[in-house]
């Protein structure tokens, strides 16, 4: 309504939560939003959850309507596969550069009805899925997924790797999949750009000690994730690589703590989570949950460990953990808080890791001309004025690519970035 | 009327076609009364198909229409604008979802032929009594009542102002800043405090569009999102003035308490000299003048966390943090004094504030995790008896205890609740409208949270909600855009209702008022959100929802399940 300049567009970076939420208000607000997103589907991480602390909704029922909402949005150009090369210009008039990759099946004609799966005779493990299932090279990452189109993987696609295959174009009805489609630059004049391109979790191959990949059943938080979705790799069973129904587990807190140097402020509460989540499939499990700090801050997050302490679990206050096998069992040896060596035996292990900088965190702030703290994540200017202000004017950033947190701080800094947009550009504003 | 219902199937590829034999479908609902026309298509989305849906409206004259196709979530909402485009209202449709809930749940064609019959035919049932629903538009007013002066409101007020859209910011006490004006500095980056408020109180009041109302409480709030109206009381000593004014939101950000430790003997707070809190510790501080009762300088202190934790019921999120801050000023007042800290579970949930722990460690300075404690005053120290983590007790004797109590809610907390009509959560703080989604939204359309009324949090995360509320309202209610409130709304009937407020126990959103002198109930349909729970608890049947009615649902049913 107030905006003079002819570039009030907006980008924002990233599809998750945070970029879905305040591309939608700045929508309502008749601006119009390019919403540029790497990967084919929106939704970001949090739609591989099956549940969320700690009101234990299911995540994908809440988020999925947002998604629903983004794409029948006619202000917000959705432009998926996508990341930006270049970022010009000062705040009001960004000329923004942006790289957008083929998906080979047409957005318009696909209507998501997967006949083109069965044919296609490639095979891979499924990254989405943490390599637990496998997909096709035609593919959505997960049922569910949104926009409900698939893509194709051209690095294992045969057709483009030379071979003389057409089996999903055969198999498709609406004509949707076009082999054609070029990779495409695209301009954008903006007049400000939110970032909210997420996080990754630390990789626990860097602290050998616990075991991962070495040992079968020790699990990252993510891959136990998927295991207990109802739309992952096992609809939902939870079951040790053997097939077989875990009697015993352990939860690992502060995975990577040590190495990152901060506390990543959600694990204690997804843990605990974990904790309802093997309960709930398989109520008479034996679960050790080790920890070495308590951090679960919030008026409502204490009420839901108090309710998993109830459960029977074992909570140990742990140090010096070490895992190994034993036998088809894996041990855990640690020292207690009472300083003495314990050892505990169990079927399966599920490593809590920290919350670290997304892999182009680095690449993606040279681009826009703002920094990365010395741990990696975007850098606010001063956290006294505002923690999603950066020290570029026009630049705003949100959620986890700032630093560590949950979904509701997430939301809160998503709002916070559109509520800095949309206050310095009412008309007249004094200061 | 006349009606003339259309019913289109879509084909959607072979999706529908091979699961379904959409032939026995069309000859099914075909005989039915008021179908003019049943029909198939193969694709009902695609530009054709949007393309020949309008025409075929056009051209036969449709009064009504259902598509048998996907989940109204895919498509609902483009056939409803083909509707609107053909010149049909667009609640005169229907949709079928005969493709998730047929085609695609089982391989027996019959079966799923059978029930795409039946949800066809309810949807035929159902469309043939619904009625044209039009959107409604208000004017709204932009301005915004702020209450609360501390950092949350301030900062509200001031990303909210401008020549559109006046604030007024009401503060209970006789001046701006809350309870940031006790403190000396910011964790973990300990800036000034008295500069950051004092900056914020600078702009606060110089800015022409924001009026600040100090020694001011509200006393009523009345109406809705867009139409508020607000009634605040002025206590100038004897003399209590009221004004009033309409805003088109209201913005709670009145800050919390601190648990009182009184409220547990161990601390011997109020019962011993040199036992003091941290906003206690904090002012003394700020004054520059941290000395004992007797006026000596203290060798020796003790900082005890999680005060009160236990009796809330929850970690306040904070105190490690201020703890470990007060841990510098100490340090950095007294160079040679003793800290020992007793805690239970170290909370330091964000990027930096692990480091800041790291730097504040020092030889004199101990971190000791506890997990139960008691305070007490034999001779001229304070004695602090513990159990350690190997179970051992151990005593401390230190010249002053620091207690790092939990935050609270504050008193005004239940009262402003009732005049907004929004709920409090267990622990007695305003209750956000979804824990994740909507942290600083309430249940009532138009009423915003922030900053330690909602929850404790650090005064980052507070100026967070504040600019999150502003985002929320300049989102929302834009000067001169009128606002289009829900138009599947309930209806209350004045002939059945029989009085007995059984709606208003039910609705969340304040909707239902009681006329006393009709002794009926009354449903204000521009703030209901359509939820239903009115019409559910409604033992006369005086309460109905548009789009919903007992009518369309008993015909829909009966197509479905007889």
């Amino acid at each position: 309504m107030n905006n003079k300049n002819s570039n009030s567009d907006i980008l924002v970076i990233g599809a998750g939560i945070a970029g879905i939420e305040a591309s939608l208000m700045l929508s309502k607000s008749d601006r119009k939003v390019h919403l540029i997103e790497k990967n084919s589907y929106t939704g970001g991480m949090s739609i591989k959850f099956e549940e969320v602390f700690s009101n234990m909704e299911c995540s994908t029922c809440m988020i999925s309507p947002k998604q629903q909402d983004l794409l029948q949005d006619k202000n917000i150009n959705l432009i998926m596969l996508a990341t930006v090369e270049d970022v010009k210009g000062s705040p009001g008039d960004f000329k923004v550069k942006i790289h957008k990759k083929p998906r080979y099946v047409d957005m318009d004609n696909c209507i998501g009805c997967t006949a083109c799966f069965d044919p296609c005779p490639v095979s891979i493990k499924n990254e989405f899925e943490e390599g637990l299932s496998t997909r096709k090279a035609i593919y959505i990452p997960c049922a569910g997924a949104l926009p409900n189109v698939p893509c194709i993987d051209t690095n294992n696609c045969l057709r483009f790797q030379g071979k003389d295959c057409q089996a999903c174009q055969d198999a498709c009805m609406f004509n949707a999949i076009d082999f054609n489609q070029k990779d495409e630059k695209i301009e954008l004049n903006v007049e400000a750009i939110i970032v909210a391109t997420g996080y990754k979790l630390f990789d626990p191959n860097n602290t050998p000690h616990y075991g991962y990949k070495k040992i079968n059943d020790v699990y990252t938080a993510l891959e136990f994730e998927r295991l207990y979705a109802s739309n992952g790799p096992t609809q939902g069973k939870i079951q040790l690589k053997n097939g077989k129904t875990p009697k015993s587990g352990a939860i690992i807190h502060c995975i990577g703590r040590d190495k990152q140097g901060y506390c990543s402020s959600v694990c204690c509460m997804y843990s605990l989570k974990f904790n309802h989540y093997l309960k709930s499939k398989i109520p008479e499990i034996q679960i050790f949950e080790l920890y070495t700090d308590l951090c679960i801050p919030g008026k409502s997050h204490q009420k839901f460990y108090e309710k998993i302490k109830q459960t029977g679990t074992t909570l140990i206050r742990a140090t010096d953990i070490k895992i190994t096998q034993q036998g088809q069992k894996i041990a855990i040896t640690h020292t207690d808080e009472k300083g003495k060596k314990r050892n505990i035996i169990v079927d399966m292990v599920i490593l809590s890791p920290a919350i670290v900088p997304n892999t182009d965190a680095s690449q993606l702030a040279n681009i826009l001309g703002i920094t990365c703290d010395d741990l990696g994540f975007y850098k606010e200017e001063n956290q006294n004025i505002s923690s999603v202000v950066t020290p570029k004017p026009g630049v705003f950033i949100a959620g986890c690519s700032q630093g560590p947190k949950n979904i509701q701080e997430t939301v809160s800094q998503a709002n916070a970035a559109v509520g800095k947009i949309l206050s310095a550009s009412q008309e007249g504003i004094n200061g | 009327m006349d009606r003339k219902i259309g019913v289109y199937i879509c084909e959607c590829g072979p999706n529908i076609a091979e699961k379904i034999d959409i032939d026995k479908v069309i000859k099914a609902v075909s005989p039915l009364d008021d179908v003019s026309i049943a029909t198939r298509y193969k694709l009902l989305c695609s530009e054709q198909g949007k393309k020949f849906l309008e025409e075929q409206i056009k051209k036969n004259g449709l009064t009504h229409l259902v598509v048998a196709a996907c989940s109204p979530r895919d498509h609902q909402h483009t056939f409803m604008t083909i509707c609107e485009n053909a010149g049909i209202n667009p609640f005169l449709f229907q949709l079928a979802n005969i493709r998730e809930q047929c085609a695609w749940i089982t391989e027996n064609k019959e079966e799923a032929t059978n029930k795409a019959i039946r949800l066809t035919k309810a949807a035929i049932g159902r469309v043939r009594y619904h009625v044209p629903l039009e959107k409604k538009e208000i004017e709204s007013n932009p301005d915004v009542l702020v209450i609360g002066g501390g950092i949350a409101g301030m900062e509200a007020s001031l990303h909210l102002a401008s020549p559109q859209r006046k604030i007024y910011l009401v503060e209970k006490t006789s001046q701006l800043g809350g309870v940031v004006t006790n403190l000396e500095k910011t964790f973990p980056d300990m800036q000034s405090c008295p500069k950051i408020i004092q900056d914020k109180i600078d702009q606060v009041t110089n800015n022409d569009n924001i009026k600040v109302y100090t020694n001011c409480e509200v006393t009523e709030i009345l109406g809705f999102f867009g139409n508020f109206e607000g009634t605040v009381t002025q206590n100038n000593n004897e003399d209590k003035t009221t004004v009033g004014f309409n805003v088109g939101a209201v913005v709670l950000a009145t800050g919390c308490a601190l648990f009182d430790p009184t409220d547990d003997p161990n601390y011997g707070y109020g019962k011993f000299d040199n036992v003091i809190t941290a906003l206690e510790f904090e002012k003394m501080n700020l004054a520059g003048n941290i000395r004992l009762k007797n006026g000596k300088t203290p060798k020796s202190v003790a900082i005890i966390h999680c005060v009160g934790r236990d009796k809330k019921g929850y970690c306040s999120e904070i105190c490690c943090m201020y703890s470990i801050k007060f841990v510098r000023y100490l340090q950095n007042k007294i160079p040679e004094i003793k800290i020992s800290n007793f805690y239970t579970d170290l909370c330091l949930p964000e990027k930096s504030y692990q480091k800041f722990y790291e730097q504040s460690r020092g030889k004199k300075n101990d971190f000791i995790r506890i997990d139960s404690i008691k305070i007490t005053n034999p001779g001229n120290k304070l004695t602090i008896t513990h159990n350690d983590e190997q179970g051992n007790k151990k005593s401390h004797g230190v010249d002053m205890v620091i207690l790092s109590p939990a935050l609270e809610p504050s008193v005004d907390t239940k009262k402003l609740a009732e005049f907004t009509r929004i709920s409090q959560d267990d622990e007695g703080f305003f209750a956000e409208e979804h824990e994740k989604l909507g942290p600083v939204t309430t249940s009532t359309e138009g009423v915003y949270i922030a900053g330690c009324a909602q929850g404790p949090k650090s005064i980052q995360n507070t100026l967070i909600q504040a600019e999150a509320v502003a985002g929320k309202i300049l989102s929302s209610l834009i000067p001169g855009k009128k606002i289009e409130p829900e138009v599947k709304v309930a209806h209350i009937s004045e002939s059945f209702c029989i009085g007995c407020k059984t709606c208003l126990t039910v609705c969340s959103y304040g909707v239902i008022t009681f006329d006393s002198t009709k002794k009926v109930c009354v449903a204000n349909e521009v703030i209901c959100r359509g939820c239903g729970n009115c019409v559910a608890a409604c033992p006369s049947g005086a309460a109905s929802l548009k789009h919903f009615t007992f009518n369309q649902l008993r015909q829909e049913l009966k197509e479905a399940v007889l």
